[in-house]
């Protein structure tokens, strides 16, 4: 080929290419004077339909959970386990009926087959002598050990041993758990945590005049204590030792791989709190908090000494038998995702504690998941419905553990409230109301009356409860989410505990996309025509640039 | 490899299969095996006498005493530490494991990846409540290859106590063996991808005009070739 031919072809296809180049650049790129630009040489182009016309939000079907699974292992009937009678659970998801049995009955009572069942190990809640001569022990040792749950690892972008609080929402959390032998999850293909391992930490239940002892045995990598906080307890234990749980007045921390023991024997009666006092603007926010009733005393009254993931009590106390058909423990409580992200950011310990200690501030966070027992709307009405028929009577004890107040609603009744931090209230100050404000740490003692009389309740239905202040009820921001519950009377309940309902589509709640924000600057995925055109366009620039360097190079050769 | 591949395939369907509630019932049917759980723990599938199927005899005995605990916590970053993190022993031999907890916790030492057929779920397992001690015994087969050991509480592998078991030549050390093998993401691993498209856009762009800038040169060099 000529030199002048070899000259003309690549400076052809040079300006073909460039020409091609500027052509495909996508027009979203121009910066806004040059669109005018070109609007005013060219005249504006013409309207077109926008490519979506609305604002549907576009969900992949197979991300879409199951909003009831079924019940294979038939825990939510009734039984009678090692003589323990446990209630049915009409709602979708039952607790383990042999944990129920094994704590009622002290992991020390069981068999061990129910004990192989339960999964706890034969410690775990021990029962010892009846000391009033009234038929139960009175002797109780708890141990209870540190998890860490959807926590970080050094091979896995995924947290470790999950636990969703909604589709798809796996904040790093602490939690107190009761002693279980064997693996932290499932099995050793699963990454998802034993049903036991879960927030919150579990209502613990002891009767007034009890000898308690609870045993923390610290499995988890930082430092921590246990706070009785409105149980009768003494400042110093019978070794003359700190038994606050208060690390600058009463004791030092107990220490990862440690255990230590508090003692109380507590006079009153009440629903009460625990929770870990170390560093609380951190420790009590991730997840070290549960509720403490204290029974009152009953001849033959066997306690279900641990309610795990709080809710319905399936074995309540002789007290509560004689005045309520049904008990549920409502655990309610906030957390800051940028808190709880921080100990999936780093797998060594210092750096953990230097990051949530140090980095974190609480005064300049904001939070953003809202919890009724461990987990946030969609997951509540699994697990947490208040389940009445007409014309009973249901306790409902109420723990705030966050850091903000509540501002409690029931729709279509109006409760009474019966006890205030433990502490029960006289007939005249018994008050009626459809918002309770509970702030942080408070409990109220709530007296649901199902009768239909237009004041205690406007009848049957699915009515929500939940908190009145709006972010409570969303998931970061975006609803329905947070702590939204309700209370369900049996008639709207089908087969598999699911709510009869006749408003939204619920598959939509259920699935991790509705949840997940749009990444500001434009997080969706690139359309195939634009990612042929920036490939064509790639192209483009490089056959313009490799035929000018063939151009320059044919130029000036041999000159 | 294809061995390899059914022995996986094998592991995944038992363990779809397996959960708590069934320990039980496999306690009746392997009764050589299965679980001896006390007050103080428990071993999980000791097994001193049957050998692999790639194995004749038992060709060497090794017995390991393994402390655990934050006393044994000397590398940075580890809370939970054991005294040694790697166990090397020959194909086809019966190794003894005397774990000893100086905590006062519960702790674990848990071996992975043995043959289904002779250990359920492909475990050997030591529990030892805080303070106590447990021993127990397995036979490894005859190939080569690398076995994970760790104590499965939550947290408790990734604060430090992973160990390897090398069978023969082993095959290739473990991910974040503490002292043995580098972390497999770095203290900041965790850290959000940033998925701005205009980025991602501009570097498909640049990707692509690199390859045809490459092969155009190259054709063009063949053609100059050609000419001279």
């Amino acid at each position: 080929m000529k030199k002048t031919g070899k000259l003309a072809v690549s400076a052809a296809v040079a300006a073909s290419a460039i020409i091609i180049s500027i052509m495909l650049i996508p027009p979203q790129w121009y910066s806004d004077n040059l669109r005018m630009r070109l609007g005013e040489w060219f005249g504006a182009p013409e309207y077109r339909l926008p490519e979506s016309a609305s604002t549907t939000l576009e969900l992949n079907p197979d991300e879409t959970e199951e909003a009831c699974p079924e019940d294979l292992a038939g825990w939510r009937n009734e039984a009678v386990i090692e003589q323990v009678t446990i209630a049915a659970v009409p709602g979708c998801k039952a607790d383990n009926p042999y944990a129920v049995a094994a704590f009622v009955r002290g992991t020390n009572n069981v068999s061990e087959q129910t004990l192989m069942r339960s999964g706890l190990t034969p410690d775990a809640v021990v029962k010892g002598r009846d000391l009033d001569g009234d038929g139960d022990p009175d002797e109780i040792h708890i141990r209870l050990e540190v998890v860490e749950l959807n926590g970080g690892s050094p091979e896995s972008g995924e947290p470790v041993v999950q636990y969703s609080i909604a589709p798809g929402v796996t904040p790093g959390l602490w939690v107190f758990a009761p002693k279980m032998l064997g693996m932290a999850t499932e099995n050793f293909e699963s990454n998802r945590a034993r049903e036991m391992l879960r927030s919150p930490s579990p209502t613990i239940r002891v009767e007034e005049g009890d000898r308690v002892f609870i045993t923390l045995e610290n499995s988890h990598y930082m430092p921590h204590t246990m706070h009785f906080h409105g149980v009768d307890h003494p400042f110093l234990d019978g070794n003359g030792e700190g038994n606050d749980g208060v690390p600058i007045t009463s004791e030092m921390p107990v220490q990862p791989g440690q255990a230590r023991t508090y003692e109380m024997q507590p006079r009153q009666p009440g629903t009460m709190f625990y929770h870990c006092h170390v560093q609380v603007q951190v420790h009590v926010l991730m997840g070290l908090q549960g509720m403490f009733v204290v029974e009152e005393n009953r001849p033959n009254n066997w306690l279900q000494t641990m309610n795990i993931g709080a809710g319905q009590v399936r074995a309540s106390s002789r007290a509560v038998r004689e005045e309520y058909d049904s008990e549920h423990d409502l655990h309610y409580t906030n957390l800051y995702s940028e808190l709880n992200s921080r100990v999936q950011q780093s797998n060594d310990a210092e750096a953990i504690t230097h990051s949530v200690n140090r980095l974190f501030n609480i005064t300049e966070a904001s939070s953003d998941y809202f919890l009724l027992n461990g987990r946030s709307f969609p997951y509540t009405f699994q697990e947490s419905l208040v389940v009445v028929r007409p014309d009973q009577r249901s306790k409902l004890r109420v723990v705030n553990g966050g850091s903000t107040g509540i501002a409690l609603h029931t729709h279509g009744h109006k409760v009474t409230a019966t006890h205030f931090d433990g502490v029960e209230l006289n007939s005249a100050s018994r008050i009626i109301r459809d918002v309770f404000w509970i702030a942080s740490a408070q409990r109220v003692d709530l007296e649901l009356d199902t009768r239909n009389d237009g004041l205690h309740s406007y009848g049957s239905g699915v009515w929500l409860l939940h908190d009145h202040q709006e972010q409570g009820v969303t998931n970061d921001g975006i609803g329905p989410g947070g702590n939204v519950g309700a209370i369900v009377y049996e008639e709207f309940l089908d087969e598999s505990g699911w709510p009869t309902m006749y408003g939204e589509d619920w598959s939509q709640f259920f699935n991790p996309g509705y949840y997940r924000r749009p990444v500001p600057g434009g997080g969706e995925v690139i359309s195939s025509g634009m990612l042929l055109r920036l490939i064509a366009l790639g192209m483009a620039l490089g056959v313009a640039a490799a035929s000018l360097t063939t151009l320059f190079r044919v130029a000036f050769k041999n000159r | 490899m294809s061995t390899r591949c059914i022995a996986f395939f094998v592991t995944v369907i038992t363990s779809v299969l397996w959960f708590p509630g069934l320990v039980f019932s496999q306690h009746e049917h392997h009764h050589h095996h299965g679980m001896n759980v006390d007050a103080d723990g428990m071993v999980m599938n000791h097994n001193a006498t049957e050998l692999p199927l790639d194995c004749a005899e038992i060709s060497s005995t090794y017995e390991f005493t393994v402390r655990v605990g934050t006393s044994h916590a000397s590398l940075p970053g580890v809370v939970f530490g054991m005294s040694q993190h790697e166990f090397a022993v020959a194909p086809c031999s019966l190794v003894t494991i005397n774990f000893v907890n100086e905590d006062e916790i519960r702790h674990q030492f848990m071996v992975h990846g043995l043959p289904m057929y002779l250990y359920p779920q492909g475990m050997f397992h030591l529990e030892a409540a805080g303070g106590t001690e447990r021993s127990g015994s397995f036979i490894v087969p005859g190939d080569d290859q690398t076995y994970l050991i760790h104590c499965d509480m939550a947290q408790h592998m990734e604060k430090g106590m992973k160990a390897q078991l090398v069978v023969g030549a082993g095959s290739g050390d473990l991910w974040s063996v503490p002292g043995i093998s580098q972390n497999f993401l770095n203290n900041s691993g965790l850290g959000t991808v940033s998925r701005n498209k205009g980025v991602l856009g501009a570097l498909l762009v640049a990707i692509m005009a690199i390859m045809s800038f490459l092969v155009l040169l190259y054709l063009g060099k063949g053609e100059q070739n050609g000419i001279e």
